[in-house]
């Protein structure tokens, strides 16, 4: 044991707790900053040479890759395009988050069947997901267009992923439904916590059931919604396998967001300096929520 | 023979100081309460004593040793907590038994010293289950035997009975009692409840903002208490503080509080210059007396009633045998037991004491 | 006292329900139809006929079996390394006082928020220089990029939930503080540390990137990329041999989800949103 080693060295109590501490901790400390934060570092310094991946030889450039990419449409249309995704899937996502939650505190039948049903598509890998919806998704022989046309609504198969705006809708779409089950547990952890005094009180002051939603339920869900939708806008705008493997960017580019770009500097292009000039751009556009939801989470944390 | 000593002891978090410097000496086989209000450093100076908490300096001693750099496993004692602490994945007799394992007692001596502390604590039937099972007053039965089973020199209790309910707590109180009286071990207890202090310890120490404020038999500390906050702080209902002031009444004292002169049988020589008069509620006559009070409050208890008066601005407090019929409103003559009436000296709220006393 | 059930909230509920499990559904039904009904111009909700033919290929034909198994290591790895560092560092950030601690689980909440593709080019580097490309290790290594933060997360906010006086209790009855933290704080923290592992499981289970980047050869290519590669590879796309993939891929999420349903949920609050 390495605190009785420590009883034996002579300090006094409270140093050798410290020293305890930072033993258990150390571990940590060197793999984060193993993995963590000399990449990081790498990243910035990266940002700021030219660097070929294949032979991985590069030199400084100073702001020139900067430059560039502030000079070029792509990184402004990327952004765009990011934050077209995020805002849609994203409401998306609360929209029918929200109201699935409502609808699950109820009591259904077979209730926790029904939430299994709901929660799983979010512990399912993205690659399945996607493989699932390419496969609805289908042109030919896809159950959407055979659906929608067996309904009338359309009469002659959509291409979902190959044109726009078809593309960005489906990939909204299929992001809503992977990942609003997130949503749902927020959720439907807080309204269990959300006293039945209060929905009584409110019905003896005359309140009726959508009243008691807007005046009971909604603001005790303010504080959840706030934190879910700040960290749910930080992974969606860092988003890459789903619309990596729905659309890889297309059709053009028409769904290419910046994470995506990155890899394709990095790895298609192969130049690597000009990917990090766009990684470390992406990050400090994602910063404000980033500091934002530490802020809350450090909040609630205290 | 003295079995726990603070000497100079200091606590500070960062730049708060929690304690300023504590001077205490217990003896062994005492029943000594640390009693005073939330935030007075009582529970901060015992986990000291426990090793939970480093002193910012000073020493404590226990026994001969001094236990500052002891691990609390080196230092003899044993504790009960306020929320038991008690291991919720093990069961009751492996709770008992924790203590003696990790002092590498043998399984066979382990079991025997259980069936002892099971049987003093009649937790016999309760031995298999887990806490979680447990009512709060079994939970505190197991926690007193987790501390028991070793036998240490000296038992801390931080506020131990403060999660029971009144009736339960009562009967704790007076199994305690026959415990520490059984046993003839040190204890140390902390309580903000000062009917615990009060019936339980052969001495308190009363503590304020880190201070102590005064270390005395439970009977002293009610009939002398050694300055104004013990004196308030002590005894339901509340002894009445008012600022008063001292005269030469021809060759005795005479204390004027509100309208009132009273003319106590002490003598007249030195004496401060403003005082804080305490009377207690019992040391009240109402009925007759030289004093007329208008009646504020009644609250018969059934027993007796208190009453809260006023007497021309002073406000008193009396307590009155039985249910006396007094309406709110009414005026009724008073007297008071001159010679219990407590003198604080205004300057440094300290007792004073009048010559010839 | 048990509520009635809601009927008409069921009635609206559960249709909604479907629609959300529909694409599973399909999958599952998919991966059993007979290949000759899957280009049918009017399919059926219902195979026709069941057939397994698409399993036996998946395992026979394809390199599923050797990526099942990559990704039953590198998860399990990952997992292993990530709990076994996370559970003394949580409780380190929980209990112990020492100067940077605040700064640490601030830094700790930050790379919890940090994009991959950010540090993707400067670990393929680093990991190329030191040998490890395509080689499950470099995985592992880059997979505690994400799941340490996010176990240390978890962690702290399940130990922090302890009592501290259990571990007062245990020191007083002649256990050191590192034994303290074996017989008590351990069994106590043991549903929390269930939950990490399991989502630390789940997210190495599911990473693409970082496989995608590092590794390019099947020997070291886990379930992602590897099912991937066996979309682009094919000249005809086999819809029922992915799907059937694809459930195959899932089963190991659905035996965790059925049994540990409770642990993920009771992470999920305490990492997720509770902060």
């Amino acid at each position: 044991m390495p605190d009785i080693a420590l009883q034996r060295s002579g300090l006094s109590r409270e140093r050798r707790d410290a020293l305890l501490g930072l033993l258990l901790i150390a571990p940590t400390v060197l793999v984060l900053g193993a993995v963590i934060v000399y990449p990081l570092l790498s990243a910035i310094a990266l940002s700021f040479q030219s660097v070929y991946t294949p032979t991985l030889e590069g030199h400084w450039v100073g702001l020139a890759n900067y430059r560039e990419l502030l000079g070029s449409g792509g990184f402004w249309a990327a952004l765009l395009t990011t934050a077209i995704w995020t805002v849609g899937t994203l409401t998306l996502q609360i929209l029918i988050g929200v109201a699935m939650a409502l609808l699950l505190h109820q009591n259904i039948i077979f209730r926790s069947l029904a939430r299994s049903l709901v929660l799983f598509p979010y512990f399912l890998s993205t690659v399945v997901a996607v493989l699932v919806w390419r496969w609805l998704f289908n042109d030919l022989y896809g159950i959407v267009n055979h659906g929608l046309m067996a309904a009338g609504i359309i009469d002659a198969p959509v291409n979902w992923l190959g044109a726009m705006p078809n593309a960005m809708l489906s990939i909204m779409v299929v992001g809503a439904w992977k990942f609003f089950p997130f949503v749902v547990i927020a959720v439907l952890a807080r309204l269990q916590t959300i006293p039945e005094a209060l929905y009584e009180a409110a019905r003896i002051d005359g309140a009726g059931p959508i009243s008691r939603f807007f005046d009971v339920t909604l603001p005790q869900l303010r504080e959840v919604l706030t934190i879910v939708i700040l960290l749910r806008t930080v992974w969606d705008f860092k988003e890459f396998d789903l619309i990596y493997l729905m659309t890889g960017g297309g059709p053009v580019n028409g769904t290419r967001t910046l994470p995506l770009i990155v890899y394709q500097q990095a790895f298609g292009l192969n130049q690597m300096g000009m990917a990090a000039a766009y990684a470390v751009s992406m990050m400090l556009v994602m910063l404000v929520f980033m500091l934002a939801y530490l802020q809350r989470a450090r909040k609630a944390a205290a | 023979m003295v079995q726990v000593v603070f000497e100079k002891v200091s606590k500070a978090y960062g730049d708060t100081v929690a304690i300023p410097g504590l001077d205490l000496m217990i003896e062994s086989g005492e029943f000594v309460s640390l009693l005073g209000p939330s935030g007075c450093g009582k529970s901060t100076t015992l986990r000291m004593l426990a090793g939970l908490e480093q002193p910012t300096s000073g020493n404590i001693r226990i026994g001969d040793r001094d236990v500052v750099n002891l691990a609390p496993a080196a230092r003899d004692i044993a504790m009960v907590f306020q929320s038991y602490a008690l291991y919720p994945h093990m069961t009751v007799a492996e709770n008992i038994c924790y203590p003696l394992k990790k002092r590498g007692v043998a399984k066979a001596d382990r079991a025997i010293k259980l069936a002892e502390v099971a049987a003093l604590l009649q937790l016999e039937p309760l031995l298999a289950r887990k806490p979680g099972q447990l009512s709060g007053g079994q939970q505190q039965r197991v926690a007193l035997g987790r501390a028991l089973v070793r036998e240490p020199s000296v038992f801390l209790l931080d506020e131990p009975l403060s999660n029971l309910d009144a009736s339960l707590r009562a009967h704790m109180r007076a199994e305690l009692i026959e415990l520490h009286r059984r046993l003839g071990k040190t204890m140390v207890y902390v309580t903000h409840d000062q009917l615990e202090a009060m019936t339980m310890s052969s001495r308190i120490a009363v503590m304020r903002a880190g201070e102590l404020q005064q270390f005395a038999p439970p009977d002293e500390i009610y009939n002398r208490p050694a300055n104004v906050f013990v004196a308030g702080f002590i005894g339901t209902p509340a002894m009445a503080l008012a600022d008063g002031s001292l005269a030469d009444g021809g060759g005795h004292l005479v204390v004027h509080v509100g309208p009132l002169a009273v003319a106590l049988p002490y003598a007249a020589a030195a004496r401060p210059a403003a005082v804080t008069v305490g009377i207690r509620p019992e040391d009240v006559l109402v009925g007759e007396g030289p004093w007329q009070a208008q009646v504020r409050l009644v609250e018969p208890t059934g027993y007796e009633t208190i009453v809260a008066l006023d007497a021309g601005g002073l406000a008193l407090t009396a307590r009155v045998p039985g249910s006396k019929a007094l309406r709110v409103g009414e005026t009724v003559p008073f007297d008071l037991r001159r010679e219990r009436i407590h003198l604080f000296d205004k300057s440094d709220g300290r007792r004073w004491k009048p010559a010839g006393r | 006292m048990k509520k009635r059930p809601a009927w008409i909230v069921s009635l609206v509920t559960w249709p909604i329900v479907l629609l959300i499990a529909f694409p599973l559904l399909w999958m599952l039904i998919t991966s059993i139809k007979p290949a000759a009904e899957l280009f049918s111009t009017s399919p059926t909700l219902l195979p026709k006929a069941i057939t397994f033919e698409h399993y036996a290929r998946v395992l026979q034909d394809t390199p599923f079996l050797q990526y099942f198994a990559n990704s039953m290591i590198l998860a399990t790895s990952t997992t292993v390394v990530v709990i076994s560092i996370s559970v003394l560092g949580a409780y380190s950030l929980v209990r112990f006082a020492y100067p940077g601690r605040e700064t640490l689980a601030s830094l700790v909440l930050f790379t919890y928020l940090l994009p991959s593709v950010v540090l993707i080019s400067p670990l393929y580097l680093m990991l190329v220089s030191i040998g490890l490309a395509n080689t499950l290790a470099s995985l592992v290594i880059a997979y505690t990029s994400f799941a340490l933060p996010y176990a240390l997360w978890l962690l702290r906010s399940f130990m922090a939930g302890i009592p501290q006086d259990l571990e007062s209790a245990a020191m007083v009855d002649g256990a050191s503080r590192m034994g303290a933290f074996i017989d008590v704080v351990l069994p106590q923290a043991l549903p929390g540390i269930i939950s990490t592992a399991l989502f630390t499981f789940i997210l190495a289970w599911n990473e693409y990137l970082y496989a995608l980047v590092l590794v390019n050869s099947d020997e070291a290519r886990p379930l992602t990329t590897g099912v991937m590669t066996m979309l682009i590879s094919a000249f005809n796309i086999e819809w029922s041999l992915l799907m059937a993939a694809s459930v195959l891929m899932s089963v190991p999420l659905i035996i965790i989800f059925a049994f540990f349903q409770r642990h993920l949920t009771s992470g999920f609050g305490a990492g997720g949103v509770k902060g």
